[in-house]
């Protein structure tokens, strides 16, 4: 092994597909935050009353979340699969036989298809951390809102979302940090593919250093992701204003 | 910006609808694949949506031999206690100290800890890939027990510490004025005290090490040495197009994580959203 300063890193940056894999992860930060917080939220504000069969669609909702990343992917690819899958056999059961598509198979598709698959893994668990909020709002705060004839829409816009803001930034922060993290998910759907066009960064670290045995450059990518992952934390912890680490 | 104090009250049946919606989406293709793999591979064909004519074992037996799933099972049983047991000990005992003593650099060893919560895990992999290559630690039935403790020491501590921060501490304080050595008060008050904690933590480490994967597909090559979810990726990967098989082993990997998400569903919950709602 020989010391090669800083020649790991100045080939990264020259990599245009490891800038395609940062692009990539940057979609799956983003799709996580605007797909799993809202839906997350509107579902928590319907399931915060008195509702029959409250308990079960809690029970439902957090399911994915304890189930294996390994047992979801490979349960999506079979949903997927363009001749058996669930989805385009469902669309040419309903005559749409014209919406099928190769979803994974696709290069302008994959990425969506898997995009999809993320967003429904972990709704659930924004779902829980909102409900828990949402609970601890006091019972008069509500009411007197009421009393004051507010409708249900101003109540939600003006009162509910207002009080429980700091969890809905904290779980935004949870959002980014655990969508930097995709690595099975992809791995086992698509291993990056088709064409690179999943290919996120961990998955490009992975298969530098194990597919083309190259270490050294693994570590670099490594070392990227970490402060990547950090940096991005920070600067949107001290936008937020959250305290702590 | 005013929002106008529109009449539109959202009625009953259309939450209702939308919670239905939700929930469809979020389990039908679980219960798709778990019924599928009861049906043979002609009547997958033709009849996905329904209930199978003919309940067929087939799939289940052809996954079982094929995967080796008995030797999956045992692996991920073993990894996933044994890791269970050390973490929760050796966080319990770590938490203890951060939460009762106040030591020169108590603060800094806790949000070594803490930290521990923020670093992105698979930024590891390579890293622990070459030492553990370089100590000769790979493909062994212990492999997995190191990153598996490392890593989930952080949540543990974090949800122990901050239950056991709450206790009195007089229970202490009479234990130590009738002669209740360090350990002693460890074992007997704070270990039994803390048992809601315990729980919470116990079954949410052996969660996450059911279903961890990135450390065990790079740490381990062995077959006889492989977990479930390493076993059924390959699986999955090997027989692509042997969709009966890899819906029947899908279906027996989940089975226990769902049975012990029914029983103890409050605890994982809690144990899961622990980091956020602490905030």
């Amino acid at each position: 092994m020989t010391f090669v300063g800083l020649a790991n890193f100045v080939e990264l940056l020259k990599d245009p597909d490891f800038w395609n894999s940062v692009k990539n992860n940057i979609l799956v930060v983003l799709a996580s935050v605007f797909g799993q917080v809202p839906i997350a939220l509107l579902i928590a504000i319907l399931l915060n009353r008195k509702l029959k069969g409250s308990r079960l669609f809690r029970t439902i909702g957090f399911l994915p979340v304890v189930l294996s990343t390994v047992v979801i992917s490979i349960t999506w690819n079979l949903v997927y699969n363009s001749k058996y899958g669930l989805i385009n056999e469902f669309l040419r059961s309903i005559g749409l036989d014209f919406l099928t598509q190769n979803w994974l198979g696709d290069p302008d598709l994959a990425l969506y298809s898997v995009l999809v698959v993320i967003v429904w893994q972990f709704v659930g668990l924004y779902l829980i951390i909102f409900l828990a909020a949402l609970q601890n709002i006091p019972n008069e705060v509500l009411e007197s809102a009421k009393i004051d004839g507010a409708s249900e829409w101003v109540t939600t816009w003006k009162i509910t979302i207002p009080m429980i803001w700091d969890t809905i930034l904290v779980a935004i922060v949870l959002c980014i940090s655990g969508s930097l993290k995709t690595f099975d998910l992809i791995y086992v759907m698509t291993n990056g593919g088709p064409a690179h066009s999943t290919e996120v960064m961990a998955i490009y670290m992975f298969n530098e250093t194990f597919k083309n045995f190259n270490y050294g450059y693994g570590s670099a990518v490594s070392v990227f992701i970490f402060l990547f992952s950090l940096v991005l934390i920070v600067i949107v912890r001290k936008l937020f204003k959250l305290k702590g680490i | 910006m005013r929002i106008r104090n529109t009449k539109l009250t959202i009625t009953t049946p259309i939450i209702y609808v939308i919670l239905t919606i939700y929930a469809i989406v979020n389990v039908y293709p679980i219960i798709w694949m778990a019924i599928n793999s009861f049906k043979s591979e002609q009547e997958f064909a033709v009849n996905q949506f329904g209930i199978p004519k003919k309940f067929v074992l087939e799939n289940f037996m052809n996954a079982w031999e094929i995967a080796n799933f008995g030797v999956l099972f045992k692996n991920s049983i073993f990894v996933s206690l044994a890791a269970t047991f050390f973490t929760v000990l050796i966080g319990a005992l770590a938490s203890y100290f951060l939460a009762r003593f106040e030591f020169k650099f108590s603060n800094v060893v806790y949000g070594f800890f803490a930290f521990g919560l923020l670093i992105p895990i698979h930024s590891t992999l390579v890293p622990i890939f070459i030492l553990m290559k370089n100590l000769d630690l790979l493909n062994k039935p212990y492999t997995l027990l190191f990153p598996y403790i490392a890593f989930h020491l952080p949540i543990t501590i974090f949800v122990l510490t901050s239950f056991m921060k709450a206790f009195p501490k007089s229970i202490e304080e009479s234990a130590v004025i009738d002669g209740a050595g360090l350990f002693r008060r460890f074992w007997s008050i704070v270990l039994p005290m803390s048992r809601p904690a315990l729980a919470t933590v116990i079954i949410l480490n052996f969660i996450y090490n059911w279903n961890e994967f990135a450390f065990a597909l790079v740490l381990i090559n062995d077959q006889n040495l492989q977990t479930l979810p390493l076993g059924l990726a390959n699986f999955a990967g090997q027989f692509t197009t042997n969709y009966g098989a890899q819906m029947a082993g899908l279906t027996m990997s989940i089975i226990p994580i769902i049975v012990f998400y029914l029983l103890f569903e409050k605890n994982i919950v809690k144990g899961m959203t622990a980091g956020a709602v602490k905030e």
